[in-house]
C-alpha cells in the first residue's frame, strides 16, 4: 500500500465513520439488540444497516463505544430520536449529499429534501412548529427498503394506504384544507386503475403516478403535474407508450387525437380552463371509461341543453336500440373536431347521412336535408351581413349599433347549432328564423349607411361644385369691380 | 327690388342713424403690401370661430354630458341625427383649423411688429382669445367621453397639477376631485360652452373694436413711405369681399376634410382600464409634452417636469407681454432679436411636434 492509496482509504474511514458507519462493529446494534424491541428487528432489515449504516448515523454518539455514557454522549454527536424538521434534516444529511450517496453505491437523486421542501407537503403543519411531512412519514424510520421493495409502504401496491392513511382522514384533513375530498381512496378502488391495483398489478397508476412523489404541489399551482393544462400529458405519460401499455390493449393514440380535437385545441393552445381534460370525461380518482349509456350524461355535464334536447329527440330510443353512444356517434370521443354545419344534412361528409338515405329512414333524411338547407341559408344571411357591415365600418359610417345586432344572429346561430340534437325540424326553423330576421335587418342597416356613404360623397361634390362657382364668381366680380374701380369708377 | 333696399336702408337709417356708419365704412382703407395675405387670417379665425358657434349650439340640442350619456349620445348624433356627423365632423375639425389659423395670425402679427404701439391691447386681447382657445381646444377634447380623451385629460391635469404651489388645488379644480371622473366632465362641458365663450366673446368685441378703430398695421419698412405712396384699398367691399371670397375657399376644405376624414370616435372611457399605449395630446400641446418627455428627470434640486412647465409659463408670459419690451419696434426701429426669437419658436414647435407624432 503506497502512501497515496494509505491517505485515500484513510479519508474514507473517516468519511464512513462520521456519517455513522460501523460495519459489523456496531455497538449501538449490539446493546440494543439485547434490550430487544420493534426499531431493533426492523433495523435490521432496513436498507441502510445493509450498507453498513449503523443507529449512530441517524441518531449520533459514538458506534464504537460500548461504553452507553460515551456512545450515547451529546459531545458525541448524540441528538437522541430527532423530532420534527430535524428527522427530514438528518436524512438530507446523506440524500442530500451526492458525494456521500455515491459512497454507498446509491444513485438516487439528492434533490428530495429540496423538492419536499417546496411542496404542498413542505409547508408548515397546524402547530407551526414544523412542516407537514417528514421523510418518516412516508418512508417509516427503521424498516426503510427500496421503493421497488413490494415491503416499501411507498411500493406502488402500497402506496395508496400510506397516502390515505391521511388523505381519507376527514378529521386531520380539515385541519388543513376542509375543501379537499377525503374519499380518493374509495374513488380509486372503483377505477381501472384501483381495481387493477387491488389485484396486485404495479404497472397501474397510483397517487404519486400522476402526483409525484417528492415534489407534490397543489392542483391549482400551474407546475403541478395534474394542474388542469397538464393532465393530458400526465395521463400520456403511460397512456402513449405502446411498449408500456401492450398488455392492456388498449388504443395508445388517445394523446394525439385530444391535442388535434376542439377540446385538445382549447385546453393545450388557448389555455382555456374551461376545456375539459382527460379527468373531465373518464374521472379522476374513480377514472374509468364512460359506458355507452352515460357518454350523454358525461357530456351533458357541459353540453347540457344539447344532452337534454337529444335525451327528448327520437333519437334517443334509436340509438338506445342499437346500444349506439350517444353522442360519440356523431361526434366520436378523443378527436371531437368542431362542429360544422357539414355534420348536418345528407351529403357523405355529414353524419345523417349514415343511418338515413333516400331509401333507408327516408323521414329523417328528408329532415336532415332541410335542416342543413335552412342553417346554410343563416350562415350565409349572417355572412353578408357581417361583410356590409364591415365594408360600412371600413368607409368610416358609424354603424356600431347594428354591429351590435350581429351577435343576436351569431347567437341564434350557435341555438340553432344546439337546437339540431331535438331533430325536430319546426323548433329548429323557428331559432333560425330568429337569426334569419336579425341578420336581414342588420343587412338593412349596414346597406342604408352604404347608401349614406354615397349621398354623403355626391353631396360634398355638389356642395364643392356650388362653393367653388360661388367662389370663382366672387373672384371675377372683385375683378371687376377693381378694374372699374381702376378706370375713376366708384 | 333696389327701392325695396333703398326703402329698407331708409327705414333703418331713421331710427339709428346708418349715415355716419357707413360713412365710416366707406372712408377706411386696409394697407395693400406684399404681406397683406396674413391680414387675411384674422378673418379666417373670426369665420372659423362663427362656425364653431353655430356647429356647438347644434350639437347641443343633442350632446349630454354626464359619463353615462356623453358617448352615446355623440354616437347617437353620428349615426342617427340627420347631418348630425357633418356637424360632429365640422366642429372637430374647425376646432383643429381655428387653433391654426389664429396661430398663423399670431405668428404674422409677431413677425410684422404689428403689437409695438398703438396695438399692445389688440395684441394682448388676441393672445388671451388664443389661450382661450387652447383651453377650448382642452376641454371640447375630453366631451365625447372616450377612451383616448380620458386618459390625454389626466395627462395633461396631471401635468397642470405639477406647477408649484398652485398647481394641485388647480388640478382638484380642473378635475372637480382628485381623478378624472363624470364630475371632470360636468366642469369641462360647463367650461367649453359657458365659462370659455362668455369670456372669449368680452374679447372678441375689444379685440374687432380696436382693429376698427386703429385699423391694420403696416410693416415697419413702409413706414418711411409718403402717404401718396402707400397702396390701399378700400375696407368696403374690397378687403371684405376677398376675405369672404377666403372664407369660401376654406369651407371647401372643411366640407372635404369632414366628408373624407370624418372624427372618429374611439372607444368609450373606461376608468379601469389600462391607458391604450401612445396617448398623446391634440397636436397644438404636442410640442410641449414632447419637450417635458426629454427633460430629465431632475435638474440639479428641481424636478424635470417642474422645471419645464415654468420655462414654458415664462416663455408664454415674455411671449404675451412682447409689445412691453420690444421697446424698438416701438420706437419704429428694425429689431432682429424679434425674428430671431420667432423662427427660433416656430422651428422648434414644428420639429418638435413632428418628432412628437412620429414617436
Amino acid at each position: 500500500m503506497n502512501r497515496t492509496t494509505r491517505i485515500m482509504f484513510g479519508l474514507l474511514m473517516l468519511a464512513f465513520s462520521s456519517a455513522g458507519f460501523a460495519g459489523a462493529d456496531d455497538k449501538c446494534l449490539t446493546c440494543h439488540e439485547s434490550i430487544g424491541g420493534k426499531a431493533v428487528d426492523l433495523f435490521k432489515r432496513d436498507v441502510h444497516h445493509a450498507k453498513g449504516i449503523s443507529c449512530a448515523g441517524c441518531h449520533g454518539g459514538n458506534a464504537q463505544s460500548d461504553d452507553m455514557e460515551k456512545a450515547m454522549d451529546p459531545k458525541a454527536g448524540y441528538i437522541g430520536v430527532p423530532k420534527g424538521d430535524d428527522i427530514s434534516r438528518v436524512c438530507a444529511k446523506c440524500h442530500g449529499d451526492s458525494g456521500r450517496m455515491k459512497q454507498y453505491s446509491s444513485h438516487l437523486p439528492t434533490n428530495q429534501i429540496e423538492n419536499l421542501r417546496a411542496s404542498v407537503h413542505g409547508k408548515l403543519s397546524t402547530n407551526g412548529k414544523e412542516r407537514i411531512v417528514q421523510c418518516t412519514t412516508c418512508h417509516d424510520a427503521h424498516g426503510i427498503v427500496p421503493v421497488k421493495n413490494p415491503g416499501s409502504p411507498v411500493y406502488p401496491l402500497n402506496i395508496v394506504k400510506k397516502c390515505t392513511q391521511c388523505h381519507a382522514n376527514a378529521a386531520l384533513m380539515r385541519t388543513y384544507n376542509p375543501s379537499l375530498p377525503v374519499d380518493q381512496l374509495d374513488k380509486y378502488r372503483t377505477s381501472v386503475h384501483g381495481m387493477r391495483n387491488a389485484k396486485g398489478d404495479a404497472k397501474v397508476a397510483e397517487c404519486a403516478s400522476c402526483h409525484g412523489s417528492h415534489d407534490i404541489l397543489s392542483v391549482k399551482d400551474t407546475k403541478s403535474s395534474v394542474y388542469p393544462t397538464n393532465i393530458p400529458s400526465t395521463c400520456a405519460h403511460c397512456h402513449s407508450k405502446a411498449e408500456y401499455m401492450k398488455e392492456y390493449k388498449i388504443p395508445t393514440d388517445q394523446f394525439d387525437k385530444f391535442s388535434r380535437s376542439v377540446h385538445g385545441v382549447a385546453l393545450l393552445q388557448k389555455h382555456d380552463l374551461g376545456a375539459p381534460a382527460c379527468n373531465s370525461c373518464h374521472g379522476n380518482h374513480a377514472a374509468t371509461p364512460p359506458g355507452v349509456q352515460s357518454v350523454s350524461k358525461v357530456c351533458g355535464t357541459c353540453h347540457a341543453l344539447n344532452a337534454d334536447l337529444f335525451s327528448s329527440s327520437p333519437h334517443k330510443k334509436a340509438f338506445d336500440d342499437r346500444k349506439l353512444p350517444e353522442c360519440e356517434t356523431c361526434h366520436g370521443n378523443h378527436e371531437i373536431i368542431v362542429a360544422t354545419n357539414k355534420l348536418l344534412g345528407v351529403t357523405s361528409e355529414a353524419v345523417c347521412s349514415r343511418c338515413h338515405n333516400e331509401s333507408q329512414n327516408v323521414k329523417g333524411f328528408a329532415t336532415a336535408k332541410a335542416m342543413r338547407g335552412l342553417i346554410d341559408s343563416l350562415e350565409s344571411r349572417e355572412k353578408r351581413a357581417i361583410a356590409l357591415v364591415n365594408e360600412a365600418e371600413q368607409k368610416g359610417m358609424e354603424i356600431s349599433e347594428a354591429k351590435y345586432k350581429l351577435r343576436d344572429a351569431h347567437q341564434a346561430r350557435l341555438e340553432s347549432r344546439t337546437m339540431v340534437h331535438s331533430f325536430n325540424e319546426a323548433r329548429f326553423q323557428d331559432v333560425v328564423n330568429k337569426g334569419i330576421v336579425v341578420s336581414a335587418s342588420v343587412s338593412e342597416e349596414a346597406t342604408q349607411a352604404l347608401d349614406e356613404y354615397v349621398f354623403r360623397r355626391v353631396g360634398l361634390g355638389l356642395a364643392t361644385l356650388a362653393i367653388t362657382v360661388l367662389a370663382i364668381s366672387l373672384y371675377v366680380y372683385i375683378r371687376r369691380l377693381e378694374r372699374h374701380q381702376a378706370m375713376g369708377g366708384k | 327690388m333696389n327701392t325695396f333696399w333703398s326703402r329698407l336702408y331708409s327705414w333703418a337709417d331713421e331710427r339709428v342713424k346708418l349715415g355716419g356708419l357707413v360713412e365710416y365704412m366707406g372712408k377706411k382703407y386696409v394697407p395693400v403690401n406684399r404681406h397683406s395675405i396674413w391680414y387675411y387670417f384674422g378673418g379666417v379665425s373670426l369665420f372659423l370661430f362663427i362656425i364653431q358657434v353655430v356647429t356647438g349650439i347644434l350639437l347641443l340640442l343633442y350632446y349630454k354630458s354626464g359619463e353615462l350619456l356623453a358617448f352615446e349620445s355623440i354616437q347617437f348624433i353620428m349615426a342617427k341625427v340627420r347631418f348630425g356627423w357633418l356637424i360632429r365632423s365640422l366642429h372637430s375639425w374647425t376646432a383643429n383649423l381655428f387653433v391654426l389659423t389664429a396661430m398663423i395670425h399670431m405668428f404674422s402679427v409677431f413677425f410684422g411688429k404689428a403689437y409695438r404701439k398703438p396695438r399692445e391691447i389688440t395684441w394682448i386681447t388676441g393672445m388671451v382669445m388664443f389661450f382661450l382657445a387652447l383651453g377650448f381646444g382642452f376641454s371640447g377634447y375630453l366631451l365625447p367621453w372616450n377612451e383616448l380623451a380620458f386618459f390625454a385629460t389626466k395627462v395633461g391635469t396631471d401635468i397642470a397639477g405639477a406647477v408649484p404651489i398652485v398647481g394641485k388645488p388647480m388640478m382638484v379644480f380642473l378635475r372637480g376631485g382628485e381623478d378624472v371622473t363624470g364630475a371632470t366632465l360636468s366642469r369641462f362641458f360647463g367650461f367649453h360652452v359657458a365659462l370659455l365663450p362668455g369670456i372669449f366673446t368680452v374679447f372678441l368685441g375689444i379685440h374687432l373694436l380696436l382693429v376698427q378703430r386703429q385699423g391694420m398695421s403696416e410693416p415697419l419698412s413702409h413706414g418711411d413711405s409718403p402717404d401718396t405712396e402707400r397702396k390701399t384699398m378700400p375696407f368696403f367691399p374690397n378687403f371684405l369681399l376677398r376675405d369672404m371670397l377666403f372664407w369660401l375657399m376654406v369651407l371647401n376644405l372643411l366640407a372635404i376634410l369632414a366628408v373624407f376624414f370624418p372624427w372618429e370616435l374611439g372607444k368609450k372611457a373606461d376608468a379601469f382600464a389600462s391607458a391604450p399605449a401612445g396617448i398623446k395630446p391634440e397636436w397644438y400641446f404636442l410640442f410641449m409634452f414632447q419637450t417635458l418627455k426629454y427633460i430629465p428627470g431632475k435638474i440639479l434640486f428641481i424636478d424635470g417636469e417642474v422645471l419645464g412647465i415654468l420655462v414654458f409659463g415664462l416663455a408664454g408670459f415674455l411671449w404675451l407681454m412682447v409689445p412691453f419690451w420690444d421697446r424698438k419696434s416701438s420706437r419704429g426701429e428694425t429689431n432682429r432679436l424679434i425674428n430671431y426669437v420667432g423662427i427660433f419658436v416656430v422651428f422648434y414647435m414644428i420639429i418638435l411636434t413632428i418628432v412628437g407624432w412620429i414617436v
